[in-house]
């Protein structure tokens, strides 16, 4: 099925920025001058569900540009039952000495700092279960991964669970909450359906990147095992594979039908995505590997993405006023030529992260997309 | 209709297939096509559904915490939670035993089916199908049923895109090739004779 973008809605809501949390998302914003309206579409729920029960909620909706009957009608059954990839609930974690005797350097881990907690999550192991549940720095999270779109989101999660549904739409994640089985596409973070249907949730940002990497920015950091409840081949990839990089993971082939489909970038070409107050971007990864700066208009707005080159990844900022910033030594010179780190622009930051461009273009057929690759 | 005759209907052929099969079975060369292609299905059923990999060099076993409740979770239509994991040095192997149980099931009928066929072959006349092509044709659900295993995995392989009909088909597919096998068994045992292959 190829949706057209006639049956887009270009839903969204109120501009948020009230979470105060750099990385975490705020909501999104009116786009285009078009009505302001919270990301419900055609509900579907039947019943109010009891906020104390399910996870945390986002105090405004994220934005989504299709009907929810339209995502409701996408969505494929992946093979495996619910539950059927079964989420990590009990997690165990080994030092970083420890998890040298079976990460390789350039393997591929999701990274999470909160407060003085750090933590890395293998994707060796994560490929396997999709969600870990956790408590990370005294807060109650959930880490998730979904192989076939190539992202990983962090989520508040409250006194509830989250579980893999084994259903897909656009061949992404579609979690559930345990305490309402109201169900969540990864990439969106709103759920389309089930009593939070067009509530969002509250999402943060994990790092992708390698261990070495991590490593040497987060020694103190704890690692993710493979006792996880479960056995399993850990360290065959049923996919393919990101060291080196092969299987599905470079193929220009998806597993199910996409939302939609644009060309102007490689199917799975890996880019550093946003959904900004002025509308969605993305900015390809391996431009801003080798410009290590990146700018670009959403709406009428300029943004500016900067290269970590540290955790071999990036960041996105909000730049309403044009400043130029230029690259120096792993840091950004900005006006006056002060320096800054490219975690820390005089900038407001905005939520972002990577994955292959065909899913963030399903999601979001109104992106920008700058950087080619 | 009485349910006498239904149930001789039913009954019979299974009874005849049984003693097809308990009289092949006295047979050397009949036994060790039936063990090979069974093991060798078994195998491959169990690669295809990732229960048994290349080993790591590692020797060891490890069982997970509450394997009975754990052993009943399902992971796909016909398979199941592995509950240990053994390592031998250039084989791991995830025991799940409904997974295991499946694809025994599988395999025993497979291996039937190519023992009767062996049989066809090797001695059309007492198969009493005339020739042994013809003997052969039970062969092919036998061979179609090879899919049941692997075909989820041959989308990853090839690069094929899934549709909603075709992984509806592939749910439908271990079944399926489960009855199929059925029949092609009693239908080639339908045409054996024990007497006759007890004297060949």
């Amino acid at each position: 099925m190829q949706l057209s973008r006639r049956r887009v809605l270009l839903g969204t809501a109120a501009l948020a920025g009230c979470l105060g949390r750099p990385e975490s998302s705020a909501g999104g914003a009116a786009v285009d001058g078009t009505s302001s309206r919270a990301a419900t579409g055609t509900s579907g729920a039947t019943t109010s569900p009891r906020a104390a029960d399910g996870p945390p909620l986002s105090g405004t909706g994220l934005p989504v540009e299709w009907e929810l009957e339209t995502l409701r009608e996408a969505v494929v059954a992946g093979g495996p039952p619910k539950d059927g990839i079964p989420s990590i609930d009990d997690p165990q974690f080994s030092s970083a000495a420890a998890a040298d005797d079976r990460l390789a350097p350039d393997d591929v881990v999701f990274g999470l700092v909160r407060g003085d907690d750090v933590r890395a999550y293998p994707q060796y192991v994560m490929v396997w279960h999709e969600i870990c549940n956790d408590v990370v720095g005294g807060d109650r999270v959930s880490v998730t991964y979904c192989p076939l779109t190539g992202t990983a989101m962090g989520f508040e999660r409250g006194a509830t669970t989250f579980g893999v549904s084994g259903s897909l739409v656009n061949n992404n994640l579609i979690m559930y909450d345990r305490a309402s089985d109201s169900r969540w596409p990864q990439v969106l973070a709103t759920a389309i359906e089930g009593p939070f249907a067009g509530r969002s949730l509250r999402e943060f940002r994990l790092d992708w990147t390698t261990w070495e990497r991590w490593r040497t920015a987060h020694p103190e950091t704890r690692v993710l095992t493979e006792s996880t409840g479960y056995v399993r081949d850990y360290g065959r990839d049923p996919y393919g594979s990101y060291n080196p990089p092969g299987g599905y993971y470079t193929s220009e082939f998806t597993l199910f039908e996409r939302l939609y489909r644009d060309d102007r970038r490689p199917t799975k070409a890996v880019v550093l995505c946003s959904r900004t107050p002025d509308g969605r971007v993305a900015f390809a990864l391996d431009a801003l590997r080798s410009e290590a700066v990146g700018g670009g208009e959403v709406g009428e707005t300029p943004y500016v993405a900067v290269y970590d080159a540290a955790l071999d990844t990036g960041y996105v900022y909000r730049n309403p006023e044009g400043v130029e910033f230029a690259p120096v030594d792993g840091a950004v010179e900005g006006p006056e030529g002060r320096s800054y780190p490219t975690a820390a622009l005089p900038l407001d930051r905005q939520y972002a992260f990577e994955g292959m461009w065909f899913a963030w273009a399903g999601f979001y057929p109104s992106t920008e997309v700058y950087g080619r690759v | 209709m009485s349910g006498a005759p239904l149930v001789a209907r039913v009954g019979r052929p299974i009874v005849h297939t049984w003693r097809v099969g308990r009289t092949a079975a006295r047979r050397r060369d009949v036994g060790l096509v039936f063990g090979l292609v069974t093991l060798g299905y078994l195998l491959t059923y169990l690669v295809a559904v990732g229960d048994l990999a290349p080993g790591r060099g590692e020797v060891g076993v490890t069982v997970v915490a509450d394997p009975l409740s754990r052993a009943l979770e399902r992971t796909g239509v016909t398979t199941f939670e592995p509950v240990v994991l053994v390592d031998l040095g250039a084989v791991r192997y995830l025991f799940a035993p409904g997974t295991a149980l499946v694809g025994l099931l599988l395999s025993v009928l497979v291996g039937l089916n190519l023992a009767f066929t062996y049989l066809a072959v090797r001695l059309p006349r007492t198969c009493g199908v005339g020739t042994a092509s013809a003997g052969a044709l039970a062969a092919v659900p036998a061979l179609l049923s090879g899919a049941a295993c692997c075909g989820p995995v041959l989308l990853l392989v090839l690069g094929v895109q899934a549709s909603g009909l075709l992984l509806t088909a592939f749910d439908a597919l271990v079944p399926l090739a489960a009855v199929l096998l059925v029949g092609a068994l009693l239908f080639v045992a339908r045409r054996v004779d024990p007497a006759a292959l007890s004297a060949a």
